[in-house]
Order: C-alpha cells, then structure tokens, then sequence
C-alpha cells in the first residue's frame, strides 16, 4: 500500500473515505447494540424491582463511553464529508450523548422499579436516535461519494 | 419482600410517571427543534405539516410541566388534547394526503416517529386516570 501512495493518491484518499465511512457504520451500529443491551438489562431489574445503583451506573458510563467516542470520532473525521447535514447529525449524537445521563439522575431520585425503568427507557431513545444518525449520514452527509 | 414502606408522598412524576416524563421532555424537545428549525428555514415547503408539528410540541412541553408540577387536570387535559390531535391528524393526513407534503409529528399517526405520539398520550390518560382514581379512594 504505502509503495503505490505516489501514484495513486488519488486512490489512496478513495479508499481513506470508505474506510471513514466503515468507522462511522461500525459505531453507530455498535452504539446501537449496546444501547439495546443495557435497556434490556434494565428492563429485567425493573421487572425484578431492584434500586438504581452503582452498577447501573457502570452500564450507562460504558454506553456513554461509546456516545462519547462516536462524537469525537465523527468530529474529526466528518468534517470533510459532503452534504449539508453535518450540524443535524451533530445535534442528534450530542442528543443522544445527554439523555441517558439526564435520565440517570431524573430516575435514580425515584424509590420505585420505575427508577431504573426510567433509565431502561433512555437507551430506547437512544436506540432510535441513532436510526435517525443512520438516515442522516446515508442521505444528507454521506452523498455523491 | 416486604412491600417498600410509602414514606415519601407519591407524586405525579413519581413512579411509572417518571418515565412518561422522560419520554414527553425528549418529545417536547426533539419535536420542538425540529419544528422550529423547519418553520425558521422551509416554512412555505409544508406550512400545515410543521405548525402542527411546533403545536404538537408544546403540548408535549405542557403535559411534561402539568405531571412534573402534580397539575393532574392540566395534564389530562394536555394528554387529551394530543391523543385527540394524533387521530385526528392522522386521519386528516390519509384523507387529504396534499396538505401534508412533509411529515409531521402527527400525521399518518405518528409514523415518523415508530407510532409512539399515537402509544404514548393513550399510555399518559391510562397512567393519570388511574392515578386519579386512586387519590379518590386512598384506601385502594
């Protein structure tokens, strides 16, 4: 590969783009995953009545480490991409990065299973933000490539 | 397994009503920027569709403040008002599909937004009503 670089940078710079596009697909997807997995975490301990706790918040840090990732990572890479929909996709990770930490605390001040139910919910939300970072990046960022 | 002892009075927002909050705020949020921004920038595009849109938005904002606050006729009303508005909307979009040329909020039922605006003030008025009837017989 670094051989053929003066020859084709041209190539090389196509090919740094769909790698781009890869780490973009492979985070939001995985964003996603976890997002559903700690949902369905909560959900059983809603079912089960258990009290918001530390190791809760361990689950919603390691979703919140993804969020974060994910918004770094498009900061630095998305920058250059085509399309105007870079400010909404923006909006919607930074989105996504804040609500399982506003319902964190909105639900860990709640006695009943409905604390961490809560907290369930937010990686729903979560979930279906990032269809919508999906739909933004396949029709409003990632055009004309 | 004893039954949790209620030494807290139980609000509004406490309990199952602390997730429909969470659900309104995003709503009232998510749909309250998007709307404004529609308005701000295409408004001539689909006038109907994003007025609705930015009304659908304050009624969320509305019910999430009424249940916050414990107002529980505020936000019967509010939740009453939306579900009429999704079905109403919903029906109107199918009926007369070219005042709708962009999504709305409410439009074909919510569909934009995986149904949850029909789910969710149908979810609200079950939540409140039995809330209410339990505050009228507290030995329930």
């Amino acid at each position: 590969m670094r051989s053929a670089m003066p020859r084709s940078l041209a190539a090389e710079a196509d090919n740094a783009w769909a790698s781009v596009w890869d780490v973009i697909e492979w985070l939001y997807l995985g964003v996603q995953a976890a997002a559903l997995a700690m949902s369905a975490w909560f959900f059983v301990d809603t079912y089960r009545s258990v009290q918001v706790s530390r190791r809760h918040a361990v689950g919603v840090g390691a979703l919140e480490v993804l969020l974060l990732a994910q918004v770094v990572v498009a900061v630095v890479l998305v920058s250059g991409a085509p399309g105007g929909g870079k400010a909404l996709l923006f909006s919607y990770m930074v989105t996504a990065l804040l609500v399982p930490v506003i319902a964190a605390f909105w639900g860990s001040i709640d006695r009943s299973r409905w604390g961490i139910g809560t907290v369930a919910a937010s990686g729903l939300i979560v979930a279906a933000l990032m269809m919508r970072v999906h739909q933004i990046w396949e029709f409003q960022v990632n055009v004309g490539s | 397994m004893s039954a949790p002892e209620q030494t807290a009075p139980r609000t509004l927002s406490s309990g199952f009503g602390r997730l429909i909050v969470l659900v309104y705020v995003v709503f009232a949020l998510s749909a309250g920027v998007r709307a404004g921004f529609q308005v701000a920038t295409k408004f001539s595009h689909a006038p109907i569709s994003y007025s609705l849109s930015a009304i659908a938005a304050l009624i969320y904002l509305v019910a999430a403040i009424a249940i916050i606050r414990g107002n529980g006729r505020l936000a019967l009303a509010a939740v009453s008002v939306e579900l009429a508005g999704v079905v109403g909307v919903g029906a109107v979009s199918f009926a007369v599909s070219g005042w709708f040329p962009e999504a709305s909020v409410w439009s074909h039922f919510g569909s934009g937004y995986g149904y949850v605006p029909l789910v969710l003030p149908a979810v609200g008025l079950v939540y409140l009503l039995r809330r209410r009837r339990s505050e009228e017989s507290p030995a329930g």
